[in-house]
């Protein structure tokens, strides 16, 4: 397409390079679909690559980098049995052009398994279209307005609902599941991939917090319908993490089985460096770096996987439960052990604080930043009657066992979560607080009206009493000792 | 904000707690829950301003406000717990006997109906050593009231609750709680405030008598509270049973710290006080 450059972010991240990187040396592969050029040069550092695109600009860009390129669209890609391993990390979505015939998810399918030679590899992405990034889009997919989005098909597209589903439609098609991840927060650059085993008797509480990490870190500051953070921890613990997964990535051979075949962990995180998580000999989850990321010091997350919920998850539930003693033995135990790391960044197991990510640097106003995180979700707490952040974070601080006098809260502070179900929420606070200031003026005015009488009752008494013989007399008798006891002092002097 | 507030000296107790002058409490920032009841925590007629929270004993009390539509209640704790935290029971203290007992009392306003003869005569054959009868100071008041109990027992009152932010005894639960830890058993015809509070001063508690039901009084309610406390209703009752449930109605374990009950109670920011005075310099009132 000469005059067409995509407009959607190509797949790419830490992961999606790691996972490119582990095709076998000396390999034919061809990477269908846009992805990033820092996982294209991934894979030729050690491999022969060829790249398929459909915008003539890219592959222009790419020859220039002296990157092979078919440049065109799939249906018109001829050759059979030529490649190892066919990257797709980006589905199959942009692999047609305009022109001619529009393959649906099976025939582009059909169409990349006939490139591979037996026992080829595949590599395949597959987003889901009830996955928690759908679920809190703002926008429609059905109605997009950019230039690629000439078949808005979203969740009218035919290919595969669910992890199972996908491996039949595979399977039918003659190739076999060698290793399936469910990956999150968003398909084109996920920072966590698990297999479903993982998921189901993996440590679901750190992976559901790993999880709530990755969504966060991912939406921070995009408009969103509801906080991901939520949707994706009730998936991961609820036992519902590949079904909520935003895409589920795939490895696959063509009959017979390769001989050097893709290996990797149940677990693989990270935005820049790349960690697994898997567990040991013992049974215990360990944490390994697989990849070091420039300026960041990554030894720390060696070692044993934190375990327990997060904190912020429990705060949260013990908030909504009423639950006084709980949210203050929490509040204490955070303050004592992890001051300065933020609630989403502690794991709680038996009353052992354990940060989650020590390579996150230490951060100040932590409580405030739960007590923001309180009021901006809209959540139910003991202390209703604590709109205000300053109010809220000084209690929050008592119950931590911390002194009430909070410093004033910055100007500049923290971005809220650009969430719409919270703004809603916001909204109705704002005018349930209103409502009830407009009443409270009302009765002060009442009260001060009573007092007013009474004051007006008070000083007529007085002037009654003032006029009297009795009070007349008193006064001039006042005066008299007055004077009497000034000459007496002026006389000591 | 509202006089019952400083009903008991209960807000005089949390200012003390929070470190700050007992004897001129600031302002509580909404409406303390000034006795035990079964409703949403607030007393009858209580004019409630929107908006402001209502700060109850127990967790149970905080889900029936919030089902009546008190949005903003918090669970804080009954004031007599905080005063138990700062009035440890002293090691050589004289040695609990006999029954102090509340004869069920309405407010000013109401007037109660039933055999006060039959009951004392109850209470008589019940109790094994002294009773000391405790009375509202408006039936204290009353001469012929006080020498009919006098008859029986000793008879004392525990102060002016106070009324409009007026002559408050702030002293009243202080004066309790020393008659509480002189009794072994704390006794009254009807389930209520000084029974839990005599079952956290260390009393066996026992309701039991004529109720002496009230003019014009909702008898289902007063039906209700003997049903729901079962544990706290009888002669002699299940010690641990019936201590846990009043703990519970008390709201023990609920109780915040200093700090964080200033920043509840909208107290953050005020003077603080010199510690409050000790316990040796209180006069005790006893009669």
């Amino acid at each position: 397409m000469p005059s067409f450059t995509e407009d959607r972010p190509r797949a790419g991240g830490a992961l999606f390079a790691y996972l490119a990187g582990r095709v076998p040396a000396g390999a034919e592969v061809l990477i269908a679909g846009p992805h990033t050029d820092e996982l294209i040069d991934a894979v030729a550092a050690h491999a022969t690559v060829t790249c398929l695109v459909r915008s003539e600009p890219e592959a222009n860009e790419l020859d220039a980098r002296g990157v092979t390129v078919l440049c065109g669209t799939l249906p018109k890609l001829e050759i059979a049995e030529r490649y190892d391993v066919v990257v797709a990390l980006d589905g199959l979505a942009r692999l047609c052009s305009v022109e001619e015939t529009q393959l649906d998810w099976n025939e582009s399918l059909r169409a990349l398994k006939r490139v591979l030679r037996p026992g080829g590899t595949l590599l395949l992405a597959v987003e889901n279209e009830l996955g928690v990034h759908r679920l809190v889009d703002p926008t429609t997919t059905t109605s997009a307005e950019i230039d690629s989005a000439w078949l808005p098909l979203g969740e009218f597209d035919t290919k595969p609902g669910n992890p199972t589903r996908l491996a039949g439609r595979l399977s039918a098609e003659g190739l076999a599941i060698d290793w399936l991840g469910a990956a999150w927060p968003v398909p084109e650059a996920p920072t966590l991939i698990a297999t479903p085993n993982a998921l189901q008797d993996g440590p679901a509480d750190a992976l559901a917090a790993v999880a709530a990490g990755a969504v966060g870190q991912a939406y921070a500051d995009k408009p969103v319908l509801s906080d991901p953070r939520r949707l994706a921890t009730a998936a991961v613990r609820g036992g519902l993490g590949p079904e909520f997964a935003a895409a589920w990535l795939v490895v696959a051979h063509r009959a017979p089985r390769p001989s050097a075949a893709i290996a990797l962990p149940p677990v693989l995180a990270g935005d820049g460096p790349v960690v697994e998580l898997a567990p040991g000999p013992d049974g215990a989850w360990m944490r390994r770096v697989l990849q070091e990321a420039p300026d960041r010091d990554l030894a720390v997350l060696n070692g044993p996987l934190p375990a327990g919920r997060l904190l912020e998850e429990l705060l949260l539930a013990a908030s909504l439960r009423h639950d006084l003693p709980i949210l203050r033995r929490l509040l204490s135990g955070w303050n004592a052990s992890q001051p300065t790391a933020t609630a989403d960044n502690v794991v709680v197991h038996n009353d052992t604080y354990a940060v989650l990510d020590p390579s996150v640097p230490a951060q100040t106003d932590v409580i405030r930043r739960f007590a923001q995180t309180l009021l901006s979700g809209g959540y139910a707490h003991p202390w209703p009657a604590a709109t205000d952040l300053q109010t809220l974070t000084s209690v929050l601080h008592g119950a931590a066992g911390m002194p009430d006098d909070v410093p004033a809260v910055p100007a500049e502070d923290l971005p809220l979560p650009d969430s719409r179900r919270e703004h809603e929420e916001q909204l109705r606070a704002l005018r349930r607080q209103v409502a009830d200031a407009s009443s409270r003026a009302q009765w002060y005015e009442r009260e001060l009206n009573k007092r007013d009488k009474e004051l007006r009752r008070s000083r007529e008494k007085i002037a009654l009493f003032s006029g009297t013989v009795t009070y007349r007399a008193a006064k001039i008798g006042l005066a008299a000792a007055r004077k009497a006891r000034n000459r007496l002092r002026k006389g000591l002097q | 904000m509202h006089h019952a507030n400083h009903f008991y000296g209960h807000a005089h107790i949390l200012a003390e707690y929070c470190g700050l002058d007992r004897e001129h409490p600031p302002r509580i920032n909404g409406y303390l829950q000034h006795g035990w009841n079964v409703v949403d925590g607030l007393g009858a007629g209580t004019p409630y301003v929107p908006g402001r929270p209502i700060f109850v004993w127990s967790e149970q009390t905080r889900r029936r406000a919030w089902s009546m539509g008190r949005r903003q209640a918090t669970v804080v704790g009954a004031p007599f717990l905080y005063l138990l935290t700062m009035r440890p029971e002293p090691v050589n203290s004289e040695p609990r006997e006999g029954t102090i007992f509340y004869p069920f009392h309405g407010w000013e306003g109401q007037h109660i109906a039933g055999d006060h003869q039959r009951q004392v005569e109850e209470i008589m054959e019940t109790e094994q050593g002294p009773v000391t009868f405790c009375l509202y100071w408006h039936e204290y008041r009353n001469d012929k009231v006080r020498a009919d109990y006098e008859r029986y027992g000793r008879v004392i009152c525990h102060g002016y609750r106070g009324f409009q932010w007026r002559d408050t005894d702030i002293d009243f639960l202080d004066n309790q709680l020393a008659e509480l830890r002189k009794h072994k058993r704390v006794a009254s015809n009807r389930l209520s405030s000084a029974v839990f509070h005599g079952v956290a001063a260390g009393c066996e508690p026992a309701v039991y008598g004529d109720p002496m039901h009230l003019d014009q009084e909702d008898l289902p309610t007063a039906d209700r509270v003997r049903r729901s406390w079962p544990e706290l209703h009888g002669k002699h009752v299940d010690l641990p049973a019936a201590r846990a449930s009043a703990l519970y109605e008390l709201g023990a374990g609920y109780l915040a710290s200093p700090s964080e009950l200033r920043a509840m109670l909208g107290w953050t920011g005020y003077y603080t006080a010199d510690p409050a005075e000790s316990e040796d310099e209180r006069t005790e009132v006893s009669a």
